[in-house]
């Protein structure tokens, strides 16, 4: 099946087919091999990742899309989405930015140069699906730290991606890790040598912009022996009316005694209060803790889209290796997120911590989904999972679903979990203690947020904070 | 014929095959609706179901040739051979078409396709009684029990097992337990199985407004087996869940169910345990769902593992679907090893170390069976506890109960 | 004076913490000795130490106890050979009944020193006759064991337990802490009741309260890992006085 196609691409039988114009920064929507090829050739690719994703293709087309998660939507019409779009000239500098696209940034509280000035964070700011500009390259390269687009990476450092794409999340993983595979059109690449800190935390702004664009980023951190990298992810979408697909796929790798530490806030539109118009966002995030005492953590903050569909994962394989969950979940108006992780112990004494805080509002569904499992063979193996869920209001609802899978009787699995509305003594003593109601709940839910912004960096808690807020903004009353 | 064959009919077809009244088309159609389990279906993927529904058998029949007898319910290879003499209790073998209309379970819908009728347990008065079941027949048997209790009664009713044989094929049963408002029912199921039969038990518990239930099983087994059940709780009503596992050699058992809160200021409260050897796995999968309707609930989950040696498995999914954000709900689960302080506390006594795990392993078990009222049960259950555990029972010198020391001391 | 227990350069960490830094101690056959010390000193890790406590690593040093090192000895094996630990914060085992533990106990250290069983009528006796005098409520001995226990009821449950196994070498962290004025008398009355002038006693206190009930021999200042500090009951006041920081290292 699919090989036979493969060959087939490579061959060159089906250029003759290849009808779209490659001078076009947008194809027609609808997937098909000539389009996987568009987009690969509109990135200068060499054929074996041309070839990949024709394979990933192939495999997608044969995939169900699942439908095990607590989330209701449309059927989604993958044939009438387009699956690339990029800005006309792709800038070589900030001047030649697009003025617009600069003032969308700022709209969106991400200044890019005050950025660079003042928080000496490097930034690769991705507008729809081309990286545009990246920044403070030179004093990374100092280190020998490569930071760059996936596409970059592709063509200049092909042994690194040949090596770790896809060997963290195959292709076949998933119904849309198989359709990321195919398709991404841009996204990440990091690379942090042996026991170098990276100096500065990481970070990309994505914004969804144009109508009928399905986002596909693909994102690979390779944390090499020894070495540390802190990675920051925010996502910010404008009000906007057509559902829009999102299928990234994050992969990380550590080494021996390397740590990656992965953040993320995402707050793209959630659609109206009825659930129009916003984002699905169907991703699939996961990190190989290969070597021994290496560490993977993943927080994050999600209070937009319409459906989110996630469970950044972490596989233990070297022996006393980490895994750690920080997640806060924010459902209000019709939003509905099922998220959690996985957890797989699988080397000795590896050890885990989930903390997940989901809030419920107006008539949001928010699932928690977990997956703890220790292996046949991780002797010493503990997980502590906490997950509560807060719910604001009658209509809302909150779902806690934890897998718990103890293989080893020397393994220990600790789950707790609580679902609770906000104390009305805890809010009367605050009101009576003259605080208004609003404010009194949004203390209420800081605190019962706290220790997973507390893993934030600095700068990022403070905007989560911000978000919050804004997030909870007349759903309390 | 092959059970699995039913998925591919229409209901008609189904009631056909099945030889069935017409009546029970809507069950039927709940069965199709469903489908049989598969092994990935959600609710059964820890367990071998397949191989349970494989298996080619002949349509099992059930019967009723009872005499009476003091004091329990006989139902031996699916025919009623003797029933309770007491006041109160009136037992007969009737049709029945009033089952649940949303159980979780297609089993459940099965079996009450499979049987004509059904033994209806009706408990107009305050009443203690048995129902045994004994199985000696190697083919595949299946029967329902229907318990009314009305209101006002509390009805007490243990369950045990008999079986006799090697060979002996499956068991597919289960109690649809109707509770009238302010009625209560103490269900105790005590299974010790070390007989090739796999059973298992599809329940149904409707609790009407202010009743009580406490539900209690205890499987002490080397064989698969499952217990799976739904319960339905109205205004005020309260559910109580105990169950206790002891699982070796490659037995899968254990708890499939959901509790549904589907009035106000409902209680349920559910709590599991499991001591797992050798390649045995212990299955906690759980619900509890709050709809809308539920508020005030009070709704309670917990489940705990031990695995004593590696090859033993604990797969545990305590879950808890809400709808409504006045309530208290919470759900924990532990898997893992006896607590290293309390070993080191008795070790410290010069209380060696086997003999230190033997004692918390028979703590963690006694957890659960003290949550049984009835003295003679607890101590049936606890002696057949020991005797799965430790091949023997101590139980003379582990209870120290006032009585037995004033005779001690006296004799 | 023979020596039940000798503590030689003793080094031991909790986790990656070293807390006894090259310890001595020698503790004298029939003697009472008290070890103080400000919070953080030690204390408890040297208790730990000597019973085997899973948390402690001994890494260096030697614990002589009549005078074989026992430092690779299981806890069961300490316990059996006569040593017994208060537990500051003892352990509640819910599902245990405290009696039944209690004659496991008993009779594990019986078959050790090749004796008989105690029937359950002797054991029975005895058991409630001295929870009787401690002034432990009788319903306790049948409970679970320590739970739901109150404060003073967990240390009368010790000392009810050290009564019953008649150890050589008793080890009492902080015993009197949480303890009203009526269990701490109680509990002194007992162990006071056990010393024979063969019995040894450690008593681990961070205040001086209970050294006016249990009248100690010596007393050793630990701070910082190590035993700074060695004297007669006198040094009590001193220490009452000038609090621990005058103590340094010589």
């Amino acid at each position: 099946m699919a090989q036979e196609e493969v060959k087939k691409a490579i061959s060159g039988e089906y250029k003759l087919g290849f009808e779209i114009d490659i001078e076009q920064d947008t194809v027609p929507p609808g997937l098909n091999e000539d389009v996987i090829r568009f987009i690969s050739a509109k990135k200068n690719e060499p054929e074996w990742m041309t070839n990949l994703r024709l394979k990933a293709y192939n495999i997608w087309k044969n995939m169900e899309e699942p439908h095990w998660a607590k989330v209701e939507y449309e059927p989604i019409d993958y044939q009438a989405i387009s699956y690339f779009s990029a800005p006309k000239k792709p800038p070589s500098s900030l001047d030649e930015v697009d003025p617009k696209i600069l003032e969308a940034y700022e709209k969106l509280g991400i200044p890019l140069e005050e950025q660079k000035a003042l928080q000496g964070i490097a930034v690769d700011a991705v507008v729809d699906s081309v990286s545009v500009k990246t920044t403070f390259r030179e004093e990374l390269q100092k280190h020998g730290i490569i930071f760059c687009s996936i596409s970059e990476a592709i063509r200049d450092y092909p042994e690194l991606v040949q090596k770790y794409m896809f060997s963290v999340v195959p292709m076949n993983d998933n119904f849309f890790a198989a359709l990321n595979s195919a398709v991404f059109t841009d996204g990440t690449f990091v690379y942090i040598p042996k026991g170098v800190r990276c100096p500065m935390e990481l970070s990309t702004y994505f914004r969804i912009n144009a109508i009928n664009t399905g986002q596909f980023e693909r994102t690979l951190i390779i944390a090499d022996e020894g070495s540390y990298v802190s990675y920051n992810e925010g996502c910010s979408a404008p009000m906007r009316d057509e559902n829009q697909l999102h299928a990234a796929v994050v992969e990380l790798i550590a080494l021996k005694d390397a740590e990656i530490k992965y953040s993320t806030i995402q707050n793209w539109y959630p659609g109206d209060e009825t659930g129009k118009g916003g984002i699905y966002n169907f991703v699939t995030k996961r990190g190989l803790c290969e070597g021994e005492n290496s560490k993977i953590s993943w927080t994050q903050v999600e209070t937009g889209s319409a459906i989110t569909w996630k469970y950044p994962s972490c596989i233990l394989k070297g022996d006393n290796s980490v895994g750690e969950f920080y997640s806060v979940a924010v459902t209000t108006l019709a939003q509905q997120a099922d998220t959690g992780t996985k957890m797989i112990h699988l080397g000795k004494n590896t050890s885990s911590t989930i903390i997940s805080k989901g809030i419920s509002a107006m008539k949001g569904q928010n699932t928690y989904r977990g997956l703890v499992k220790i292996g046949a063979n991780a002797k010493g193996a503990r997980n502590y999972s906490e997950c509560d869920s807060l719910l604001i209001g009658s209509e809302c609802g909150a779902h806690t679903f934890p897998y718990l899978e103890d293989k080893n009787a020397l393994g220990q699995i600790e789950h707790e979990a609580t679902t609770t509305k906000i104390s009305e003594e805890q809010l009367f003593y605050l009101r009576q203690r003259g605080i208004n109601e609003e404010d009194a709940v949004s203390m209420i839910v800081h605190g019962f947020c706290k220790e997973v912004f507390s893993q934030l960096p600095m700068e990022y808690a403070v905007e989560a904070r911000a978000l919050l807020n804004l997030t909870l903004e007349g759903s309390v009353g | 014929m092959k059970l699995e064959i039913l998925n591919a009919m229409s209901e008609q077809e189904i009631i056909e095959a099945l030889g069935t009244r017409k009546e029970k088309i809507e069950i039927a159609r709940k069965l199709k609706e469903l489908k049989l389990p598969h092994k990935k279906s959600e609710k059964y993927r820890y367990y071998d179901i397949e191989s349970f529904l494989h298996k080619e058998i002949t349509l099992p029949k059930s019967g009723f040739e009872a005499k009476e007898h003091k004091n329990a319910l006989i139902i031996e290879n699916a025919k009623v051979i003797a029933i309770p003499k007491q006041e109160g209790v009136e037992v007969t073998f009737k049709e029945f078409s009033d089952v649940a209309s949303n159980h979780f379970d297609s089993l459940y819908y099965l079996s009450h396709l499979l049987n004509q009728k059904a033994i209806v347990i009706r408990i107009s008065k305050d009443s203690n009684f048995e129902i045994k079941h004994i199985v000696s027949s190697n083919e595949f048997l299946s029967y329902r029990i229907v318990l009314f209790v009305d209101s006002n009664v509390k009805a007490k009713v243990y369950e045990s097992f008999e079986y006799c044989g090697d060979n002996l094929d499956r068991l597919l049963y289960g109690i649809d337990a109707i509770i009238a408002r302010d009625a209560s029912l103490d269900f105790i199921k005590n299974q010790t199985l070390n007989f090739s039969v796999e059973p298992i038990a599809t329940n149904y518990f409707k609790l009407d407004s202010n009743a009580t239930c406490n539900f209690l099983t205890f499987d002490f087994t080397s064989k698969s087996g499952l217990n799976i059940f739904k319960a339905e709780l109205k205004e005020h009503a309260h559910f109580d869940a105990t169950h206790l596992i002891y699982g070796t050699n490659s037995a899968k058992i254990g708890t499939i169910s959901e509790i549904e809160h589907t009035e106000k200021s409902a209680k349920s409260n559910q709590d599991a345990r499991a001591i797992l050897n050798e390649k045995a796995r212990g299955i906690f999968d759980a619900l509890i769902r709050v709809t809308k309707e539920g508020i005030y609930a009070s709704a309670h989950q917990n489940s705990k593992a031990i695995l004593l040696n590696s090859g033993a498995y604990m797969a545990s999914k305590p879950q808890l679907e809400i709808y409504i954000d006045d309530l208290e709900a919470s759900h924990g689960s532990t898997t893992g090893q006896l607590d290293k302080t309390q070993l080191f506390y008795l070790r410290s006594r010069g209380i060696n170390e086997v003999e230190a795990r033997k004692m918390l392993i028979l703590a963690f078990a006694n957890s659960a069976i003290s949550k049984i009222e009835d003295e003679t049960i607890f101590n049936r259950v606890q002696i057949d506890f020991e005797k799965a555990y430790y091949g023997d029972t101590k139980l003379d010198c582990i209870k120290t109960c006032h009585e037995c020391e004033e005779n001690i001391l006296k004799g | 004076m023979s020596k039940i227990l000798e503590i030689k350069n003793l080094k031991a960490k909790i986790g990656n913490k070293e807390i006894l830094k090259g310890l001595n101690l020698d503790l004298e056959e029939g003697k009472v000795h008290a070890i103080m010390g400000p919070n953080g000193a030690g204390k408890s890790t040297l208790s730990k130490a000597i019973v085997g406590h899973f948390d402690v690593e001994v890494t260096d040093g030697e614990i002589l106890y009549k005078g074989k090192n026992i430092v690779d000895w299981e806890p069961e094996e300490r316990a059996l050979e006569g040593i017994f630990l208060s537990f500051q914060h003892p352990v509640e085992i819910p599902g245990v009944n405290n009696a039944y533990f209690l004659r496991t106990a008993v009779n594990a250290k019986r078959k050790h020193e090749g004796k008989e069983e105690l029937n359950a009528a002797e054991f029975l006796r005895k058991m409630r006759s001295l929870a009787n005098e401690l002034g432990l409520k009788p319903e306790l001995l049948n409970r679970s064991l320590n739970e739901g226990f109150s404060g003073g009821e967990k240390k009368r449950n010790e000392v009810l337990q050290m009564m019953m196994l008649e150890p050589n070498l008793v080890i009492l962290d902080e015993i009197d802490s949480g303890l009203d004025i009526d269990a701490l008398r109680a509990v002194s009355e007992g162990i006071n009741k056990m010393k024979d002038g063969k019995r040894s006693f450690l008593v681990i206190t961070h205040y001086s309260r209970i050294l006016d009930y249990i009248k100690p021999d010596y007393i050793h200042v630990l701070k910082d890992g190590k035993i700074v500090k060695t004297a007669g009951a006198e040094l009590v006041k001193e220490l009452e006085e000038k609090g621990y920081s005058e103590f340094e290292e010589k």
